[in-house]
């Protein structure tokens, strides 16, 4: 039963959403029911943030209680997820039944500190703290890259110059000063850049790429709803 | 050690340096080249340009704060071309972290300077988990799937919004990503609903999307913060992407050249001690 009711769920679930895609949602009891479990899935995916959260502060205060190496870490994301998390869900105002409670105890010119709105704590931690880390971790991304270059892009054979040459010119493509440059050697070279390699090569790639992904998609979807594949239940 | 290998061996600091010298000089002095439009940049803008005013078109802000130098701007020139047009602009983003925040401060910022009025211009639904279904579900009804806005005022309180129910009521889709997020607005949204969607990419997202260009199912395409850039010189909008193309030019041609120097450095070292021995 434990692996027949999954399986069967999938079944119908897969069933609704692919023979709904054919009917008017408005109209038909089919295409209600899409609507119906759309805004399952939704609901559903509501809950797996929230088993997200309640999965790293588990297994962080477990770090944190056994003083293991690096605990310190652990300790600083518990405490970011509480200071993000709980001004972002305290109420704002008096009006809703928690907010009443809330603000018997703590005055309520506090309000503009709670939720998400500008000038709240979060919208502070947000921009002031968390956005430039996530933006400073990202820009280092372009020291490493120069260095990488500089070590391993070698053309060490026919395919390797050809990756080369291809990278070269469309980094100059993609900069003002490269397309200045190119320009010297004929006018249209920038666009036969765009028309031959963007247009071209990588999109007769990203093409092919994109069809096989689909594919695989598809025949999974069916190995899914047929009970085939079993993994996403912890089962081989 | 002769000077190829010590150039084959350089420490990778001087490296560093060069990069942040070149990021950093470009802020001191200021070397402008012309920022060339691509056709996928024009046709995006045409397409937005060519809707009537007043239309409602949906703006998503699908991407992390780590993207913001790729994508934000992209998303500025674009709400100054809509409300310049006087269209009524829906948010919402599939981004959990910091997705509403970015759409509510950006929206509002560019908002602010065309005096329109929260509710009536603009909306910013904000976020809901399952990007999936909520791009399907909003095919049927938006309201089922964001019952209230980010700001958890009811739908039905929302004057711009009782004039919109779905898809059918949304004249274009402008999708602003880092992700491939793109691939669902296209595969679910265009392929079944036919709402036309352009969209503006970080870079290294933007290449997989050219079949899509092609085909039709996509209305225009900009590439990282080139892309953002061509876009705030068709909009008219001095923004940080025109500002930022000089540190981007320098950097990508140090890299060429650090790419060059390496593969001389390269050669010369492989005759002197076979191939296969330097690293």
């Amino acid at each position: 039963m434990r692996t027949t009711l999954p399986v069967i769920i999938a079944f119908i679930s897969g069933l609704i959403m692919v023979v709904s895609f054919f009917l008017n949602p408005q109209t038909t009891f089919l295409g209600n029911t899409e609507e119906e479990v759309l805004q399952w899935a939704s609901i559903i995916g509501g809950f797996t943030l929230l088993l997200g959260v309640v999965s790293i502060v588990r297994v962080n205060s477990k770090t944190v209680g056994q003083r293991k190496k690096g605990w310190l870490f652990n300790l600083a994301t518990l405490i970011s997820i509480f200071a993000m998390a709980i001004p972002s869900i305290l109420p704002v105002t008096s009006q809703s039944n928690f907010g009443s409670i809330f603000y018997k105890v703590f005055p309520e010119s506090w309000g503009s500190l709670f939720g998400t709105a500008p000038g709240s704590i979060y919208d502070w931690l947000f921009n002031y703290l968390d956005s430039p880390m996530m933006a400073t971790m990202f820009a280092m991304l372009a020291f490493y890259i120069a260095s990488a270059a500089y070590r391993a892009f070698r053309a060490r054979n026919a395919e390797a110059t050809l990756l080369l040459l291809t990278a070269v010119l469309v980094m100059l493509w993609r900069i003002p000063m490269g397309e200045a440059f190119l320009r010297l050697f004929g006018d249209n070279i920038p666009g036969y850049i765009n028309t031959y390699i963007m247009n071209g090569a990588n999109a007769a790639v990203q093409r092919g790429i994109v069809i096989g992904a689909a594919l695989g998609a598809a025949s999974m979807s069916l190995r899914i709803m047929l009970g085939i594949e079993r993994t996403y239940m912890g089962k081989g | 050690m002769g000077f190829w290998d010590k150039l084959a061996n350089l420490d990778r600091r001087w490296i560093y340096l060069s990069v942040a010298i070149s990021v950093i000089f470009p802020m001191l002095f200021v070397i402008k080249f012309p920022v060339e439009i691509s056709p996928e940049a024009r046709q995006l803008y045409n397409a937005v340009e060519s809707l009537p005013d007043s239309s409602v078109v949906f703006l998503t802000f699908d991407y992390y704060p780590s993207t913001l130098a790729e994508t934000e701007p992209m998303s500025i020139a674009a709400l100054n071309q809509m409300f310049r047009k006087n269209m009524k602009v829906i948010t919402m983003t599939t981004i959990p972290l910091g997705g509403p925040s970015i759409a509510e401060r950006v929206t509002r910022m560019v908002a602010e300077k065309y005096n329109k009025v929260y509710g009536v211009d603009y909306v910013n639904l904000g976020y809901k988990a399952n990007y999936v279904a909520v791009l399907k579900g909003m095919g049927s009804s938006i309201e089922s799937i964001y019952p209230s806005d980010n700001r958890g005022t009811p739908l039905k309180d929302l004057p711009l919004m009782n004039k919109v129910k779905n898809y059918n009521d949304i004249k274009f889709i402008y999708v602003v990503a880092d992700n491939a997020i793109v691939d669902y607005w296209i595969s679910i949204v265009n392929a079944q609903y036919k709402t036309p969607v352009g969209a503006g990419m970080t870079a290294v997202m933007a290449p997989k999307m050219y079949p899509f260009v092609q085909a039709g199912q996509l209305t225009g395409l900009l590439g990282g913060m080139k892309g953002a850039a061509e876009y705030e010189e068709l909009v008219g909008v001095k923004g940080t992407a025109i500002r930022g193309m000089d540190a981007q030019s320098l950097v990508h041609l140090l890299i060429i050249g650090f790419v060059i120097l390496g593969n001389i450095s390269y050669f010369v070292t492989r005759k002197k001690t076979g191939p296969g021995v330097m690293k």
